[in-house]
């Protein structure tokens, strides 16, 4: 009962949420963006053309009226068509999501695992050389800027000039076999940008947890450095990691990767919403943005009641 | 009147130590004497410093001027003339490398220092107005803003200005301020308690007072790591930025360089891509390292041998 009522207090507090980011969307894109007309219209429009499409669009209405139909767009899901292909922006979204899913989630899951492996490791040699090393490999991955990685993968990969294993570009996937070769290069990208930092924050928040004082009487206990380790801290340490994990996941799977994307040519939500910005496609970015928005303060609240249901610490304290 | 009750204090039998050689120690003193000790924190703030160094160069008009002139007719390789070669356009590479510093210090400064003062000041009054509806809307417009995913933030935020070529600017900043806000609100909300404050309260000080003389300057050392770090995701932000279009449109930045050399490096010409690569790689570690350095030798936890 106590869960519920919590759970009820959260998604209240989500609410001025998800205003307040429909707000900003609408006010960036929709109110002070583009004037779409001369978009719709094709060349020579007559006076009365221009007229029918600015009530359609509903240029003349006041801000609240505006304000409500681009709501109404976002419930229904129904944002009109592309400005260049004139497709339907919700069936390409349903088109291109679970590709850019299925190109982005190997990466994102092998990048988080090894980063958890990495940060024990180094946390276990806290100051020694094997902790050294894996943070100095750690600042290099993030100073490594995404677009050198992809384009230096992609010559050692794929061109002739390295070793040319996996195409350059393309995603013609019909089964397993095809699905390895093409994912191959993009995760590898993935998982050596987001390494750095994943593997320094997760290092940072078991080292908080090694130094606790319960750690230290359980050594003194003589509990085993490893089982202290695997039972104790990566329980506590759980809580901040998946957390961030959680709450990426919507950027990972609904912005989709613009870069990585683009540069292997994969049709997934990234390469949309990349041609969408160069070409000045609204609807679509307009799509992409708010659902992206949304998803993510749904999994704030998702993961705030979690939170609640597997740590009894913040029962009591809320 | 008691007898033989002492008229003369007794005399100190233990002399009082000689403090006048003491010197009075800062958090800043401290860490200046930590940061020097630290070799790897040196390194890094010199090679940061030689890129400053050869920003303001640029600035003045010294070097690095010939960036856009069409000196040769396309591909050149490195000659004495052109030191790393020309590009497509037949522009001096070397020039163009150096005039990417500045606009790499141009957009770094702009955005670190205008992020961490906004962040600063919303955190501090955000953490000082704790639980009221001050800092419920400080709280809700930072979750909004973190909601919209960067990238498509800085293309809403394009389209909302037109092109106008500080739209780049303009986004990071709007983004960047919400990390450096809520680390101050968690430390305002801590020396909102001592007593120094409570006493300024007790005194009638007015709040906007005690925000600006006293809070705010204890959190220094947090907006200064701040800076330093919304610095180094200003710069790594632009190339992509710019990749995607949306980026730097006056002038040349390494984000410009790495675009043009993403069709050149198929060709197997790579000038402007390592030129470009290795000078935003070792200005970003640089950064980096020297971010890491000062955040321990701010660190009053973080004790080391003296």
């Amino acid at each position: 009962m106590e869960t519920l009522q919590f759970a009820f207090r959260k998604i209240l507090y989500a609410i001025p949420l998800l205003f307040g980011v429909t707000l900003i969307s609408f006010l960036l894109m929709v109110y002070f963006g583009p004037d779409l007309t001369y978009s719709l219209i094709g060349k020579n429009p007559t006076a009365e053309q221009i007229v029918e499409v600015r009530t359609q669009l509903g240029y003349d209405q006041p801000f609240f009226i505006r304000y409500g139909m681009f709501l109404k767009e976002i419930v229904t899901f129904d944002f009109g068509n592309s400005l260049s292909t004139g497709e339907r922006v919700s069936s390409i979204l349903l088109r291109t999501v679970p590709v850019s899913f299925a190109v982005a989630l190997p990466g994102f899951i092998l990048s988080e695992l090894l980063a958890l492996a990495l940060a024990l490791i180094a946390a276990n040699n806290r100051g020694g050389f094997v902790d050294k090393g894996i943070m100095v490999f750690a600042v290099v991955g993030m100073s490594i800027s995404f677009l050198i990685v992809v384009i230096i993968f992609q010559i050692v990969f794929c061109s002739v000039y390295g070793l040319n294993l996996f195409p350059v570009q393309g995603w013609v996937v019909s089964n397993v076999a095809d699905y390895i070769h093409y994912v191959a290069v993009p995760t590898m990208v993935i998982v050596f940008v987001g390494l750095g930092y994943n593997t320094r924050f997760f290092r940072a928040v078991i080292v908080e947890e090694l130094n606790r004082d319960y750690v230290r009487t359980a050594r003194a206990y003589g509990v085993s450095r490893f089982r202290i380790l695997s039972a104790h801290i990566l329980k506590n340490a759980m809580i901040p990691i998946s957390t961030r994990v959680i709450i990426s996941l919507p950027f990972v799977v609904i912005a989709g990767n613009l870069v990585i994307e683009r540069y292997f040519n994969i049709p997934g939500v990234g390469l949309i919403t990349y041609n969408a910005i160069t070409t000045g496609d609204l609807p679509i970015v307009k799509a992409v943005v708010t659902s992206t928005a949304i998803l993510y303060v749904i999994a704030l609240v998702f993961t705030d009641i979690v939170y609640r249901m597997i740590d009894p610490r913040v029962a009591l304290n809320s | 009147m008691v007898e033989g009750a002492a008229e003369q204090p007794v005399a100190n039998v233990i002399p009082a130590p000689d403090t006048s050689h003491y010197r009075s120690e800062s958090l800043w003193t401290k860490s200046i004497r930590k940061f020097a000790r630290d070799p790897m924190g040196i390194a890094a703030l010199v090679i940061v410093s030689v890129f400053f160094v050869i920003a303001c160069g640029v600035w003045a008009g010294w070097i690095g001027q010939n960036w856009s002139a069409l000196q040769a007719d396309g591909y050149t390789g490195m000659s004495r003339e052109h030191w790393f070669g020309t590009n497509i356009n037949g522009q001096d590479i070397y020039a163009r490398t150096i005039q990417g510093t500045k606009t790499a210090f141009e957009v770094g400064l702009i955005v670190a220092i205008l992020s961490t003062v906004i962040g600063g000041i919303l955190g501090a009054v955000a953490g000082y107005f704790d639980r009221t509806i001050v800092d419920e809307v400080i709280m809700w417009l930072y979750g909004c803003l973190d909601a919209i995913p960067f990238y498509l933030f800085v293309a809403a935020v394009a389209f909302a200005l037109r092109d106008q070529p500080y739209a780049m600017h303009v986004a990071m900043i709007a983004t960047f301020w919400s990390s450096t806000c809520r680390i101050v609100r968690g430390e305002v909300i801590k020396i909102k308690s001592l007593e120094y404050v409570q006493a300024a309260k007790a005194l009638g000080v007015g709040s906007m007072t005690i925000i600006f003389r006293h809070v705010i300057p204890n959190t220094f050392h947090i907006l200064l790591v701040q800076g330093t770090i919304a610095f180094v995701s200003a710069i790594k932000s632009e190339v992509i930025l710019t990749y995607l279009g949306l980026g730097v449109k006056h002038g040349v930045s390494w984000g410009t360089m790495l675009s043009e050399s993403t069709f050149e490096v198929s060709a197997g010409i790579f000038n402007n891509f390592v030129a470009a690569s290795s000078f935003l790689f070792l200005l970003v570690i640089a950064f980096n390292l020297f971010a890491d350095a000062l955040q321990d030798a701010l660190d009053p936890k973080k004790v080391t041998a003296s």
